[in-house]
Formats: C-alpha cells, sequence, structure tokens
C-alpha cells in the first residue's frame, strides 16, 4: 500500500551527486527512485545506515540526507503541465527495513521541480569524517 | 590538439619511435595526443575541480557502485568531450557541475546568462538536456552534439 501523504521520505546525496555547490538533478530522474521512511528510521540513525551501506569511500562518500515530504511530492507531480501521479511503495530490504520506491517515471524536467523543494540536510559535525 | 608529436617532446622517444613497426608507431601518435587534449579541454572548460570529479568517475566508480549504479559509459563520456570542445560557459560564480549518473552516463550543470538552469547528461545514445529558462527538455543523437553545445552554451 502507498505511503501516506503525511510521512516524510529521506535520498541520500553522496559525491557523484553533490559537488559542494550543486544538486545533481538526477538525484531524482527515472523510474524506481529509492528513497528511505523517517516514519520507520528515524533522521539521526539514517546518518550511520547510509555510511554503511550506500556510501563507499574514499571517493563515494555521504554528503547530505535530502529530505520531502510524500505529499508534497505527490502536489509537485500533479501541478506539471501532463500531470504524473507520484506514489511511494515500501520496499523493505535486509539492511533498511524503512526503504521504499517511486515507481513512476520522473523526467528531467520534473525533478527540476522536485529539487527546489528537498530540505538538505548536512552531517551532525561529530560524525563527519 | 591533434598535432602534439611524442617525436617533437623527446629524443628518447624519437629513438623508440625508429624502432617499432610503423603502423604501431603511428597508433600511438594518435592515442596519446588525444588524451592530452581532452585533459586540457577538461581543465579549460571546467576548471581544476571539474577535471578532478571526471577523473574519478572514470577511475574509481566500479560497476555496481551505489545502489544499482553502472560504470561510466565510454560512449558517454566521448559524447560529453564533443558536447564541451563546442560549448561556452559564461563566466560566473561558479563554473559548470560535472556529476555521475546511476546509468552511467555523466551530467553537466551550470546557468545560463540570467542565472537560469542549464542541464546535459550524456548517454550511451546521446544526450539528454533540460533548460530552465524555457522549461524545455529533449534528447539529441551523437551527431546533433555540436549544435546542441552552441545553443544551449552560447
Amino acid at each position: 500500500m502507498p505511503l501516506a501523504q503525511t510521512e516524510d521520505i529521506v535520498r541520500a546525496v553522496c559525491t557523484d551527486k553533490w559537488d559542494g555547490e550543486r544538486l545533481s538533478p538526477s538525484l531524482f530522474v527515472g523510474e524506481n527512485i529509492s528513497v528511505s521512511r523517517l516514519a520507520v528510521v528515524p533522521l539521526p540513525d539514517h546518518w550511520e545506515l547510509f555510511r554503511q551501506y550506500v556510501q563507499k569511500p574514499p571517493e563515494r562518500r555521504l554528503e547530505l540526507i535530502a529530505e520531502i515530504n510524500v505529499g508534497r511530492l505527490q502536489n509537485i507531480g500533479l501541478s506539471q503541465i501532463l500531470p504524473v501521479a507520484l506514489t511511494v511503495e515500501p520496499k523493505p530490504l535486509d539492511w533498511n527495513p524503512a526503504h521504499a520506491e517511486i515507481p513512476q517515471k520522473i523526467t528531467r524536467g520534473l525533478a527540476n521541480k522536485i529539487l527546489p523543494e528537498l530540505t538538505l540536510h548536512h552531517p551532525p559535525a561529530s560524525g563527519r569524517e | 590538439m591533434t598535432t602534439l608529436s611524442l617525436a617533437a617532446k623527446s629524443s628518447a622517444y624519437s629513438l623508440a619511435e625508429g624502432l617499432r613497426e610503423p603502423a604501431a608507431a603511428s597508433s600511438i601518435r594518435r592515442g596519446a595526443p588525444d588524451e592530452w587534449a581532452r585533459e586540457e579541454l577538461l581543465l579549460r572548460k571546467l576548471g581544476p575541480k571539474g577535471w578532478g570529479r571526471v577523473y574519478q568517475f572514470r577511475n574509481y566508480y566500479e560497476p555496481g557502485w551505489g545502489e544499482k549504479g553502472r560504470v561510466l559509459s565510454p560512449r558517454a563520456l566521448d559524447a560529453f568531450f564533443r558536447f564541451l570542445e563546442e560549448a561556452t560557459f559564461a563566466a560566473g560564480r561558479t563554473g559548470p557541475s560535472v556529476f555521475l549518473t546511476d546509468r552511467g552516463g555523466i551530467e553537466l550543470c551550470w546557468e545560463d546568462p540570467n542565472g537560469k538552469s542549464v542541464q546535459v547528461e550524456f548517454t550511451t545514445t546521446g544526450a539528454e538536456f533540460y533548460k530552465a529558462a524555457t522549461d524545455e527538455e529533449g534528447a539529441v543523437a551523437f551527431e546533433r552534439l555540436a549544435p546542441l553545445a552552441r545553443r544551449l552554451s552560447g
């Protein structure tokens, strides 16, 4: 069953998608975009989870965590000239019970509408490597 | 940039070249200058930061990086360089950014003179682009990269 509009989701942002100044739009381009649910794993715990399973130092490091509300994401999709009904489906994984996916295809134009709405979280000071 | 010859660089290379079969020597003359030209092009258009990121994407991202990441496609990289040769970026606060995409493409992002985002992702088949000023997006094949570069970056 799709996630409720009230849920908040996050996506790991590593060095391949962030150069210190700009965020890559490809972070949200394509189908089956992986996200993670804050209702299942709280934000502070996501840092350790993503560090352990998503980043691959020294080159691919976790830089940011991008957050958006599901309802906000859906409103952005529906506000397009050609509306897209975005959903977020739970897809728990062994390493991440909070894992979920956005199954619909997100175009580059739509991704560019999503990016400005993201809340970007920087790593806790003590967590910097 | 293909005028740089090994013989002109060093007498030691001249001697080695003289001992090789003609076909092998000519292939070496073509390969090395192209790579030098690409390095120089990267530095000139994207600066040291862009050069360093492309180097990392080419050399350190193995198959399966990230969640479902593919290694950087040589065809996508070739398209990227073709585009860079023709592109002119307005001098701004920050230079263009370069990113690696999950499907093994390479993505270039910058702002036009009015501060609006312009993006091109180079793939195995050509390039996909987006221009925020007109909310225009589309795709072009390899042979249309030069006109696209002139249109988006001019």
